[in-house]
């Protein structure tokens, strides 16, 4: 048992440094001299400087930040409502309201991109933050329904007939028991949603308006003048805001306990 | 399940209530800008807006067809945009662009005389010319020791897998019709006909095809010479003086990109108040800080530091052979079926 | 051993009721969204299919079929079953590698649990990018991995890592990793640890028990997992373009050159992606169906 656990443990460590080598690479060249970060020349924090100069780039990340966090809300609802509802009720349309409910998964960007813009322009939507959250809650909130469909399949029904017999209303049967069990898949998609909205570009372009630069847009767009170190800059700076965060957290939580 | 309703619902109001960003609707102090990623830099359009009191909304764009799909979808008003020469000829073709007010242009003089009496806009009516370049030939001088004049002498077997070029499928069939000794804008059935035997020799042996930054590859030493934009020649050469740019001796393309106004611009004069703006010279020698490509303002070539105008990416030397792109109309579907196939042909 | 257990859904359907006007209500926000901004996007691309192709983009509104008579071309055949190679070779490597690590977080304290979440999220929080450009950094010539590599005396010249198939396989495999890893994290997390040691405790062995307690009671987070791998995988375009050097096109390269390259080929854009839509739709609706066929007759 012990071994089969060693095993495991040495193999996700593993699997974490195949997935932080990039970031190392990314975290290191924020400090590269050279502004073409293609190859190591000398050691700087002027990158850093230029950030806090550099409004246009940290209006992009806020702007990433903020669609990202209302997609997340959005596909969280619409994902784990439609998982829920399509576990409840039988409807006679359920395969084909779960395949439509996919289909953006498979639609390449470019055409979603295209085909949203001309959408948007035909009802009159004025484009902005909310149809740039609209196109990312689109090819978003499946990942959440497929995260929360997986995790009730195997749901065992007596756990919520118990709750209702031991006198809990429906509603509360739902928030107090079945929420909670989901909560994993939840978090799940949330994490998936978040991810994929942070790092959208193509959607994002045909969607987006001039106030509403997106981070991905912002270094796409830097590419031919070179794709200079203060992308790395605030990138480092944003996860490594991130995991103090989760680490302040989680030391919080320990103290508490 | 209603709270979640609710929230929704909140969500959306509120959402429909942030700042959507643009004000699309002309104001009479806005412009609507929309322009290459990165192309105009910033302290230029702050410094115009400090002068001329107008408000940009700079949107920016990484390819002309999206610029194309965007323009047209009728999204948002633009004011000023940023074609390429071919696409400037199409878009004069279908009646899309404003004929310019030449009168409100004082600056227009500025604009050397070699940018007049092109076939994409001969008298400078409806494009004023914004920055220019070619595509020529990049070679690492430490890796690369024999001469490399030509397209010809890139593409050789000795090479095979040190080649870097860009991913454009209209460019790729031009080097070919260059070295046939065909006209590079002569692109039909037949002249791809005739191409094919010699792409289908020359693509088996280029490691990377890069529009975006094929100076990546270059400067990491995975690749020794190639074909790229001049700009990203330009940039290696202040990197490393070992890369020199040759322009090809069987012919090269001259593109140039341009500031026009869409037909319909919902504010126009400050469009205009804008181009003249550009054209100043002491404004334009910012923009060249900015970006090495050739400044086709004459009175702003005499501004530039001598790092900039010694630069040979940015300035090539002699009388070289150049062309600018025509507009190919449907033709292009041909090209771009021609590189998928012979690409998918080449293997990897 | 029962045979529900190996089955995507495990639970009788007695926990299934009839919708009434209560259950479509709820449904309508999900029915409302996905006519708006699925139907009519896709309806859309489907109508722009049969029209001509307009000479700035855009099209002319002039019925065609030449556009699905393009698509049948043996190069876009070749480029998709490409496509289908790469994706399937993607979600076995990422199931198998993701696997473990989804059955380590599951199984891990609640607080431990969040944290290794956090962990393996993270990194994908940073621009795609700039991430993809670091991997250049490592595969290049003179980059990192054969810098080690040379230095250990492993080999004697650079191997040729960067720009390679293998290159895009790595980068995919990297891009899409999490999206396997979550999925079955949930899965194995409501699995009973008793029901655990018990089939570890009986002597089997623990790769027995793996296969024939615990994989198939985590199968719904598998089946997730796979079909959020697979599916997006189909329609990369930005990865292989950036590690495979342009070189290894995929059905989402020619898609997107018909948008963004001098093609300016909407409909024949959109026929392709109509057909990879069927294609993908079809198959999807007849597994579900399938699944729910076999759920409601037990």
């Amino acid at each position: 048992m012990t071994r089969v656990n060693r095993l495991l443990t040495l193999w996700t460590a593993f699997i974490l440094l195949f997935f932080y080598l990039p970031i190392a690479i990314l975290v290191l060249f924020s400090f590269n001299e050279s502004r073409l970060n293609v190859v190591w020349t000398g050691f700087t924090t002027k990158w850093y400087a230029a950030l806090w100069r550099d409004s246009l780039l940290v209006r992009a990340m806020k702007n990433s930040l903020i669609v990202a966090s209302f997609t997340t809300i959005v596909s969280v609802v619409l994902g784990t409502a439609g998982g829920w509802l399509l576990y409840r009720f039988r409807y006679r349309a359920a395969s084909l309201l779960e395949t439509l409910v996919f289909l953006p998964m498979i639609v390449p960007e470019v055409i979603l991109g295209v085909s949203l813009l001309i959408l948007f322009v035909v009802i009159g939507f004025q484009l902005g933050y909310t149809t740039i959250v609209i196109s990312h809650v689109t090819f978003c909130f499946p990942f959440v329904m497929a995260s929360v469909q997986a995790r009730l399949a195997g749901l065992d029904p007596s756990l919520e007939e118990a709750a209702l017999d031991l006198g809990a209303t429906p509603l509360q049967a739902f928030t107090k028991v079945l929420i909670p069990y989901l909560m994993p898949a939840i978090v799940s998609g949330a994490l998936m949603s978040f991810t994929l909205s942070l790092d959208e570009l193509i959607v994002t372009y045909f969607t987006a308006s001039a106030g509403t630069r997106t981070l991905p847009l912002e270094i796409f767009g830097r590419v031919k003048k070179g794709l200079d170190p203060s992308l790395n800059a605030i990138s480092t700076v944003f996860i490594g805001a991130t995991v103090l965060a989760v680490l302040a957290t989680e030391a919080l939580r320990r103290r508490s306990k | 399940m209603r709270r979640g309703l609710g929230l929704v619902i909140a969500i959306a109001l509120a959402a429909v209530h942030l700042p959507a960003g643009a004000r699309p609707a002309a104001a009479a102090d806005s412009l609507n800008l929309f322009g290459w990623s990165e192309y105009i830099p910033q302290v230029v359009i702050d410094e115009f807006t400090e002068e001329s009191g107008i408000e940009v909304n700079y949107e920016m764009y990484a390819s002309n067809e999206e610029m194309l799909a965007k323009l047209f979808s009728g999204a948002t008003k633009y004011d000023l945009i940023q074609p390429s020469e071919y696409v400037v000829e199409a878009l004069v073709k279908e009646g899309k662009l404003e004929k310019l007010d030449k009168a409100k242009l004082p600056n227009m003089k500025n604009i050397a005389p070699d940018y007049f009496g092109l076939p994409h806009d001969p008298q400078l009516d409806y494009s004023v010319p914004y920055m220019s370049g070619t595509v020529g030939v990049v070679i690492n001088t430490a890796k690369i020791t024999d001469p490399v004049t030509g397209y010809a002498d890139v593409f050789q077997e000795k090479y095979k897998g040190r080649i870097v070029v860009l991913d454009d499928a209209l460019e790729i069939v031009t080097w070919a019709l260059h070295v046939l000794g065909l006209p590079p804008n002569d692109v039909n059935k037949e002249s791809l006909e005739k191409v094919k035997p010699i792409l289908q020799k020359w693509l088996p042996l280029v490691k990377v095809y890069d529009s975006d930054s094929p100076k990546t590859a270059l400067l990491n030493g995975d690749v020794d010479l190639g074909v790229v934009w001049s700009g990203e020649a330009a940039l290696l050469y202040n990197e490393d003086k070992k890369f020199k740019y040759v322009l090809p001796k069987e012919g090269a393309h001259r593109f140039i990109d341009n500031l026009s106004i869409p037909k319909g611009a919902p504010n126009s004069d400050a469009a205009l108040k804008f181009i003249d703006y550009i054209l100043k010279p002491e404004v334009s020698v910012k923009i060249s800080a900015e970006f090495p490509y050739t400044n086709p303002n004459a009175a702003a070539r005499k501004l530039l530091t001598p790092a900039e105008r010694d630069n040979p990416a940015s300035y090539p030397p002699g009388n070289p052979k150049l062309d600018t792109f025509r507009d190919i109309g449907a033709n292009a579907v041909l090209v771009d079926k021609l590189i998928t196939d012979l690409k998918a042909q080449s293997g990897t | 051993m029962r045979q529900e257990s190996t089955s995507f859904a495990t639970a009788a359907p007695s926990h299934q009721r009839a919708p009434g006007g209560i259950g479509w209500l709820l449904l309508a926000p999900l029915l409302v969204w996905v006519i708006a901004f699925v139907i009519a996007p896709a309806g859309i691309m489907l109508v722009y299919s049969f029209l001509k192709r307009g000479t700035l983009g855009g099209v002319v509104w002039e019925f065609t079929l030449e556009n699905y008579t393009g698509v049948a071309d043996p190069t876009y055949l070749t480029i998709v079953i490409r496509s289908m190679v790469f994706a399937a070779i993607t979600t076995v490597l990422c199931l198998a590698a993701g696997y473990p690590v989804a059955y380590m977080i599951g199984r891990a304290s609640e607080e431990r649990r969040n944290l290794l979440l956090m962990l393996v999220m993270v990194p994908f929080w940073t621009s795609f990018l700039i991430r993809t450009y670091a991997w250049v950094t490592i595969l290049k010539n003179q980059g990192l991995l054969n810098s080690m590599l040379l230095g250990a005396g492993l080999i004697g010249e650079p191997l040729e890592l960067l720009y390679t198939r293998g290159a895009v396989i790595v980068g995919l495999v990297y891009t899409f990793l999490p999206f396997m890893i979550l999925p079955i994290y949930s899965s194995v997390e409501k699995l009973d640890g008793a029901l655990i040691e018990a089939a570890l405790d009986l002597g089997a062995g623990p790769l027995r028990a793996f296969s024939r307690v615990i994989i198939p009671l985590t199968s719904p987070g598998i089946a997730a997992g796979v079909l959020l791998v697979f599916v997006p995988a189909l329609g990369i375009y930005a990865v292989n373009d950036i590690l495979g050097g342009g070189r290894v096109d995929m059905i989402g390269n020619i898609i997107e050159n018909q948008f963004k390259g001098n093609a300016r080929n909407w409909p024949f854009g959109a026929a392709l992606g109509t057909a990879m839509l069927i294609a993908f739709g079809f198959s999807y609706w007849l597994v579900n169906r399938r699944q729910k066929m076999i759920e409601g007759t037990r």
